[in-house]
């Protein structure tokens, strides 16, 4: 018999997992939404090619076999990375991917006359992405990027399979463990949601904080 | 022809030309700005106006020809006697002389009214933001709209939006300032209010201005000099009595007849 507070606990532990790498592969996707959004944006052709090739490779395989060929196909070729390590490169390759294009189209919807301001007002090119561009591009990307990270939080839970304990690997553990299935998953949904809800409002506030004084 | 037509002109258009794909927008264009020069000019839409001063402002590349502004190219670099395409610091360079006012505004939605005047002040000249402040703030009683220093663009009409973007342009002190038919994107009753900003620089400022405009009695009022274009040639130049009272021009004629014609159904 495996008391409630035991059952509570085991949970808690796999939820400081989830919260980490949902923690560290925000960090990643987010950075390489970015720098492959501006590659894809970029003058230069071989930079275009690069993102292009990310973009279309991560969006267009299973996040699932993803992970799984980092774990278990790239030790055949010598490299074994802990499963941790796994888990935030699979999640953060795969979601940066989604938003280097979110980065690109928010970027592209600007208005073209708010480019042609700040060339008039003799810009340089990092000042007019500076100041004019990205302030404008980052609040089209936000309800998106919410989105994403959402759908990152729900994409955790297939870290489980390469072996990490995170919340729905112990709960999958407490379930065979004590048959309180119930129980267990009613938990597991509500420790996901109190998750996700605090991510939802927190990009409402900034949508909000960054739209002042438009529309 | 007028008092500032001295010495060399501040810009020059030497056989310009502009295609875009098949369709040729501009021909063989030569054209002088004077310094401190008001040029007014008219023309049927789609003749090529707004094209040729968005080359001016580096926003459309000639497809031939050479700009020069303040006697250095825009668009080229003169290396040993042979024509370079310019580079982006260059360009940078030269374009600093040349300002704009468009149609649309464009005003930066995300900062308030002072600091659309300031941030070019700030990033683009190095000046301080104490010194920036004071600047956008005389240039904002200039136009009216002192008042209006923590407000957004969306918070403004129309009329006063535009007034904010002549005082953005004008405080980068350019030898030259562009005007793209920056009253046609408002209502009827803001255009005033517009145009008596735009009197008063012109009657104020140094710098020369081109003012592309549908507002015939307006140009007829202000401008030093008035040029009609049509299908992206030059037909006609000269001071505005002569242009409006004395066209050499049928279709010059032709157009000036339309006009008169619509102002007095209005
Ligand atoms: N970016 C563009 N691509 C293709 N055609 C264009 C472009 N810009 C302008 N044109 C064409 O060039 C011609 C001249 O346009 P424009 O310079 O805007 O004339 P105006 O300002 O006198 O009305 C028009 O026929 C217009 O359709
Ligand atoms: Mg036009």
């Amino acid at each position: 018999m495996v008391s409630n507070i035991a059952i509570f606990n085991s949970l808690l532990k796999g939820l400081a997992v989830t919260l980490q790498v949902l923690g560290y592969s925000v960090i990643l996707a987010l950075g390489l939404s970015f720098i492959f959004g501006f590659l894809s944006l970029s003058k230069w052709k071989i930079a275009k090619i690069a993102s292009h090739l990310y973009i279309e490779i991560f969006r267009g395989t299973s996040l699932l076999v993803q992970l799984f060929w980092l774990y278990f196909s790239l030790p055949i070729l010598g490299i074994q990375l802990p499963a941790m390590l796994v888990g935030v490169l699979g999640l953060g390759l795969n979601y940066g991917a989604y938003g280097a294009v979110v980065v690109k189209t928010s970027i592209q919807a600007v208005p073209k006359g708010q480019f042609e301001a700040s060339v008039a007002l003799n810009m340089s090119p990092f000042r007019r992405m500076r100041s004019v561009i990205l302030p404008q591009a980052f609040v089209i990307m936000l309800p998106t990027f919410s989105n994403l990270t959402i759908e990152l939080l729900k994409g955790t839970s297939l870290v489980s399979l390469v072996t990490l304990s995170d919340l729905t690997f112990q709960a999958m553990a407490l379930r065979s463990a004590t048959m309180e299935t119930v129980k267990i998953f009613t938990i597991l949904l509500i420790l996901y949601f109190i998750v996700a809800y605090p991510i939802t409002l927190a990009f409402r506030w900034l949508e909000k904080k960054l739209s002042v004084g438009r529309g | 022809m007028n008092e500032h037509v001295a010495g060399e002109p501040l810009v020059k258009y030497r056989n310009i030309g502009k295609r875009f794909g098949a369709t040729e927008v501009l021909s063989d264009i030569n054209f002088d700005i004077y310094p401190g020069e008001k040029v007014a000019m008219i023309g049927p839409s789609g003749s090529g106006k707004t094209t040729l001063a968005r080359m001016l402002m580096t926003l459309e590349k000639p497809s031939k020809g050479t700009i020069e502004v303040g006697g250095e190219l825009l668009w080229h670099r003169n290396v040993n006697g042979r024509l370079m395409e310019a580079n982006a610091s260059h360009l940078r360079k030269v374009r600093g002389q040349i300002g704009m006012v468009f149609q649309h505004f464009n005003l930066f939605p995300h900062m308030t009214i002072l600091r659309n005047i300031m941030e070019a002040q700030v990033h683009v000249l190095g000046r301080t933001k104490q010194e920036a402040k004071e600047q956008a703030v005389k240039l904002l009683e200039k136009v009216g709209l002192a008042d209006k220093c923590n407000a957004y663009p969306a918070q403004l009409s129309g009329g006063q939006q535009q007034r904010v973007a002549m005082a953005r342009a004008l405080v980068m002190k350019p030898k030259i300032m562009l005007f793209d038919e920056v009253t046609s994107a408002l209502d009827p009753e803001l255009v005033g209010e517009v145009l008596e900003v735009i009197r008063e620089i012109a009657e104020e400022e140094e710098m020369a201005m081109l003012l592309i405009t549908h507002e015939m009695a307006f140009a007829r009022d202000i401008a030093d000099r008035v040029v009609f274009m049509a299908e992206g040639q030059i037909i006609e130049q000269g001071p505005p009595k002569q242009i409006f009272n004395q066209p050499k021009h049928q279709r010059t004629m032709n157009f000036l007849s339309r006009f008169s014609a619509q102002s007095q159904s209005v």
